[in-house]
């Protein structure tokens, strides 16, 4: 079985207890405006560009068989609607200023770069993160993953933003040891309106997650001018607490450093006047979330 | 080693290390010009000329006690622990007998260099200035230009053997054989010759009047019976009667030395008006006039008696006084533990005492003779501290010193002394993360955690008991040694990848344009990598016969020739008393220790310029040998791309099995080829030895432009199994599945990794407990030497502008860890602005 897997990345410090490696899907049915891994979200390879590292040498330029590529003080464009993936220009690129984002990986593949730090899940109660991307799209490949790290005892972490069926899900969820959960919106029409896609599905597989009685961490980005309202806060905390007050809540404080990547494959970022929210803002959010009785922590 | 009692971290973390007298004696010294120190220097001829024909052995330990008795004392205001090298509050000393040439060179051009920092000249008056440049006079006089090493290995090998050696072929690297490097009397600085004294445990606890007698009954019992180790009339038992004799000279002048502190002090507090401070010159006082003659009484005796010990040592040991203080939490503990029983001392006291060794310890410059480019080891006075450890049963030795020690580290924050931890898997979680907290407060780097129960299995395979193979410590950079057990010096190195480029190049130099090797095939006519190695296997086995027989003639020609070996005799009493030989002789326990270390230089280069040539010539075949040939020998002008291609190429250090299988092909036979002629000194295999410390900067400058991408002397990589800077893209534990695919630090001493962490990503304990996590993996992994350095705002900057070199840059930002090259300039600027402001 194959996945599009757009990143691996070992000692992952930040996805789960212990030493993890987190495996990064492509493709997302959401598309949140202050996404912080736009490359995530189309479920095919693209081609992606790092400014920093190009020298504009015009290579890519000479090398692209559809003549996609145009350079011009900014640096490179890329076509993308006509791009067929063929990474010939990736392959040219000496600079290594063009990578191809996504790659079809069978599970045995992405299995074989998780069990080589095995050493390191065993002393610190570390393993798996799947990633995204939304991996519910990917159940079927998460699902083949889990199964194999839970034959060889290795921690399996589902990082997801419950947006899927639930039969994906349940899938999923039969190898999954702990959930990240996200939550961004309870009203319906605000997550229309800032991911792209109304939140029903989230909130049905939450309560699916709570019944099966899998541990979960609730993850909250905060997105100042957004979702920080203490309505929408407010309206988090209940239905956490609803459920089980028992399940940590952990606020992840909005950041501008996705912002680079959308220049990285020729998109505009959406959020350009929004800052970092204040520590007194966090502080206020989290008191909020706090008075449901739920255990809650901010990211640093 | 005493049992340690449970320590109460609460007790330790609100500890001030640099209580106010000790920031003021810090700031003074920081702040004070460092000035030329010339009394030891002359002190020490004036006694050479009045020693005059008597046995060398007494010359040495006349002259030293000289020193030790003439020498101005400096005691400076508040200070609670004493001993100072120089009558300067920052003082460089220096001895014209080890190298008049240079010192009167600087005389002549006015400039001293000292190991701090070349930019400014070390100050000196006009009248210190001229008695020192007659005493290199003198010195120059009575010395012959060239090194003794030097003309043995001429009259032995040939002039021949200088192209083979330090800044001429650079294929061998060894501190003894720099070509026209200008020795004096004793050839101390090199690798064999003296070696270095070392702070003993067991002397302080048993006190110098104990060994004073050993050596006084030892002398009579020979008069008396005879000598049984030697057969009378032999020239080691007529020689060990004097050596005795300079041990006892030796170790009596340590005594007086500390008596005329006892006296000053004595004098001072008479004069003093404040109580307090009277009484802490008559509790120095009290101090200094019973060790190291008697065992200390009580803690402060025990850290006053180190302080003199380490400076003693630091005097004795004159031109490479590396003196390790050795394993300090285990040495003080007793003294501590009863002491706080007794109500009689507390953390606090304990803190402010260490806080001032520390300084002390630090303080100790001498100047620096040899050029800035040659050094090996910039800046670095290697006086290293070791904690932790089990004991021959088992139990792990942590103790409340071991905390605390790593506390005045992260406070005082100097560059030195440097700490190792003996780590055992068994130890508190909140002790390591109480290691790394302080090694982030410090600015990273220090502490190294070393593998304990790997250092002590390397000395049982080699038949040494449990009892004093489980007592090692770290000396040097990046060796390690039984206290007063072994014979305390370095090693001579082959360089590798001047070895690979003499294969690539049938055996040509392309630097000195001589033919250095034997041919062994022209590359470009060969069809795979395997003729490559085996070019280089070849290359290799024509040079270490030749490594062998310059080592052996440097030792035997040292011996011979320079001796200083009173106190380091004295030091391990036990055995160079009854043997009458001198440690670098044979009369250490463990003689073939240190003495019969090889070192091998450069094997990560080597293993990744192998990988690129099999990639890019071999399997790719996108140039051929002769086009990479090509574009090395013009140092890539004109074959960017080529280069970029091999920069590109698979690089050891990210857990990929194309490059790593080849290094683990030349860890297996490297070793195989070095060890397969015995020591000639030991008869025994060579010790192989793989640190490169700071090494990597001299031997690069020889070496051209390699397939691995390196330019033309760039230095070669930094340590034994650390990743290329920028080359491991994969992350740390990568980086460690590379360097411990196999056992190699079983191999090799000296496997040391460095990490490289920036500050944010380590700022929570949950963080700091990842990498405990790290450590302990490695560890079960049988790696040897880790260590954690905090990224620089300067190497932010230089990420900046060279994004390349940086690849593996991992920053923190907002909720999650970021690659620094992937972010926009702006957003990279914020992060080195902040850099400067993180605290802890
Ligand atoms: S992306 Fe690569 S090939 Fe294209 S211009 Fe930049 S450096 Fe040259
Ligand atoms: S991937 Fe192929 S089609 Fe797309 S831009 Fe690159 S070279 Fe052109």
């Amino acid at each position: 079985m194959e996945g599009i897997v757009y990143n691996i990345q070992r000692y992952s410090i930040d996805d789960g207890p212990g030493v993890r490696t987190t495996v990064f899907l492509k493709g997302c049915p959401l598309s949140c405006l202050w996404c912080s891994n736009p490359e995530s979200q189309n479920p095919l390879p693209e081609v992606t560009w790092r400014y920093t590292s190009c020298k504009k040498c015009g290579i890519c330029v000479e090398t692209c068989p559809l003549e996609l590529i145009k350079l011009d003080e900014d640096g490179i464009h890329i076509d993308r609607k006509s791009c067929d993936r063929c990474g010939k220009c990736v392959e040219a690129c000496v600079q290594e200023a063009l990578q191809m984002s996504g790659k079809r990986m069978t599970v045995e593949e992405v299995y074989d770069v998780v069990k080589r730090d095995a050493d390191y899940y065993k002393v610190s109660g570390g393993g798996l993160t799947c990633s995204g991307g939304e991996l519910l799209m990917q159940a079927d490949f998460v699902t083949e993953l889990f199964k194999r790290c839970r034959g060889d005892e290795i921690h399996t972490c589902a990082d997801t933003s419950g947006f899927g069926t639930k039969e994906a899900m349940e899938k999923v969820l039969v190898y999954t040891d702990l959930v990240y959960y996200d939550l961004k919106y309870i009203d319906s029409a605000e997550h229309k309106k800032n991911c792209g896609q109304s939140n029903e599905l989230i909130l049905s597989n939450l309560v699916l997650v709570v019944e099966k009685g899998i541990p979960m961490v609730i993850r909250v980005p905060l997105i100042p001018g957004y979702n920080d309202s203490d309505e929408n806060l407010t309206a988090i905390a209940k239905t956490v607490a609803e459920l089980d007050d028992g399940i940590p809540v952990n606020i992840l404080p909005y950041h501008r450093y996705g912002e680079n990547k959308y220049r990285m494959i020729d998109r505009k970022y959406q959020l350009e006047d929004v800052e970092s929210p204040t520590e007194e803002e966090l502080d206020k959010a989290k008191k909020i979330i706090e008075s449901y009785g739920l255990k809650c922590e901010i990211s640093k | 080693m005493t049992h340690a009692d449970k320590v109460h971290p609460e007790e330790i973390k609100n500890v001030e290390v640099l209580t106010l007298r000790l920031r003021k004696l810090k700031k003074e010294w920081e702040e004070a010009e460092p000035q030329v120190y010339v009394d030891d220097t002359l002190l020490f001829t004036e006694s050479w000329k009045e020693t005059e024909g008597l046995p060398v052995d007494i010359r040495w330990a006349k002259a030293f006690e000289k020193r030790l008795l003439e020498c101005p004392l400096l005691i400076r205001n508040d200070e609670i622990i004493v001993g100072s090298l120089t009558k300067f509050i920052r003082g460089n000393g220096t001895l014209c007998a080890m190298k008049p040439h240079e010192i009167l060179e600087m005389c002549e051009s006015g400039r001293f260099a000292r190991k701090t920092s070349d930019t400014e000249s070390t100050k000196i008056t006009p009248e210190d200035l001229k008695a020192l440049k007659e005493d290199a006079e003198y010195w120059v006089e009575h010395m012959p230009r060239v090194s003794t090493v030097n003309a043995a290995l001429e009259y032995d090998m040939g002039p021949g053997v200088f192209d083979l050696l330090f800044d001429r072929g650079c294929v061998f690297e060894g501190r003894g054989v720099r070509y026209k490097m200008d020795r004096g009397l004793f050839q101390n600085f090199s690798a064999y010759g003296g070696g270095v004294a070392q702070v003993s445990a067991q002397c302080i606890d048993n006190g110098l009047n104990h060994v004073i007698d050993l050596c006084k009954k030892e002398r009579e019992r020979m008069m008396a019976e005879g000598d049984d180790e030697h057969s009378h009339g032999s020239a080691q038992f007529l020689r060990k009667y004097w050596l005795l004799e300079a041990c006892i000279i030796s170790c009596e002048a340590f005594i007086k030395f500390a008596k005329r502190h006892a006296d000053l002090a004595r004098e001072m507090a008479e004069k003093e008006s404040r109580p307090g401070r009277k009484a802490e010159l008559i509790r120095i006082a009290e101090a200094c006039e019973r060790v190291p003659a008697e065992p200390p009484r009580n803690f402060f005796e025990a850290v006053q008696c180190v302080r003199l010990y380490h400076l003693v040592c630091w005097k004795e040991s004159s031109d490479r006084p590396e003196v390790p203080v050795g394993r300090l939490d285990q040495l003080l503990y007793p003294y501590y533990k009863k002491d706080k029983e007794a109500g009689m001392v507390t953390p606090q006291d304990a803190a402010e005492l260490l806080g001032a060794l520390w300084l002390k310890i630090r303080e100790c410059e001498n100047l620096v003779t040899i050029p800035r480019s040659q050094r090996a080891a910039p800046g670095s006075l290697l006086p290293n501290i070791t904690l932790c450890g089990v004991d021959k049963d088992g139990n792990d030795l942590t103790n409340e010193i071991s905390w605390l020690v790593l506390e005045a580290m992260a406070q005082i924050k100097l560059s030195e002394p440097a700490i190792y931890i003996r780590y055992n898997p068994d130890m508190d979680e909140e002790f390591i993360l109480h290691a790394l907290r302080c090694n982030v407060r410090f600015g990273g780097g220090n502490p190294a955690f070393l593998n304990d129960k790997l250092g002590t299995e390397r000395y049982l395979e080699r038949g040494v008991p449990i009892e004093d193979a489980s007592n090692w410590n770290a000396s040097g950079c990046l060796g390690y040694h039984l206290d007063r057990m072994e014979h305390v010096g370095g090693g001579h190195n082959i360089n590798q990848l001047k070895v690979l480029e003499l294969a690539l190049n049938n055996g040509f130099d392309p630097r000195t344009q001589k033919q250095l090797g034997p041919k062994t095939g022209d590359p470009r006519e060969f069809n795979g990598i395997e003729q490559i190695m085996e070019a280089y296997y070849r290359q290799l086995e024509y040079f270490v016969p030749i490594l062998h027989k310059v080592k052996m003639l440097s030792l035997c020609t040292e011996i011979t020739d320079g001796p200083m070996s009173g106190l380091r005799c004295a030091m391990q009493y036990e055995d160079c008393i009854p043997s009458g030989l001198t440690p670098k002789e044979g009369g250490a326990r463990y003689p073939e220790g240190r003495t019969s270390w090889l070192g091998s230089r450069g094997m990560v280069d080597l293993a990744d310029t192998l990988a690129a040539i099999k990639k890019i010539v071999f399997d790719d075949k996108k140039v051929t040998m002769a086009e990479m040939l090509e574009a090395c020998s013009k140092n890539w002008e004109g074959s960017e791309s080529l280069h970029q291609l091999c920069l590109n190429a698979p690089k050891y250090g990210n857990d990929d099995d194309y490059v790593d299988s080849i290094y683990d092909e030349l860890s297996t036979h490297v070793p195989e080829i070095m060890q397969r002629w015995i020591d000639p000194i030991t008869g025994k295999k060579p010790m192989l030895f793989i640190g490169a410390a700071a090494g990597h900067v001299v031997i690069g400058q020889s070496i051209g432009a390699l397939p691995n991408g390196r330019t033309a002397g760039s230095p070669t990589n930094d340590a034994a199994c650390s990743v290329m800077p920028g080359m491991d893209v994969n992350g740390p534990t990568a980086a460690i599945n590379s360097a411990t695919k196999k056992a190699y630090a079983k191999e090799f001493v000296g496997y040391a990794m460095n990490m490289k962490f920036s500050k944010n990503v380590l700022n929570t304990d949950e963080k700091l407990k990842k990498m405990a996590w790290l450590i302990k993996a490695f560890m079960a992994r049988q790696g040897w030497h880790i260590q954690f350095n905090i990224h620089s705002r300067e190497e932010l900057l230089d990420a900046q502008e060279n994004p390349e070199r940086h690849k593996n840059l991992l920053v923190r930002v907002g909720g999650y860890s970021a690659y620094f090259i992937d972010l926009p300039p702006e957003l990279q600027n914020e992060i080195v602005q902040r850099s400067m402001h993180d605290r802890f």
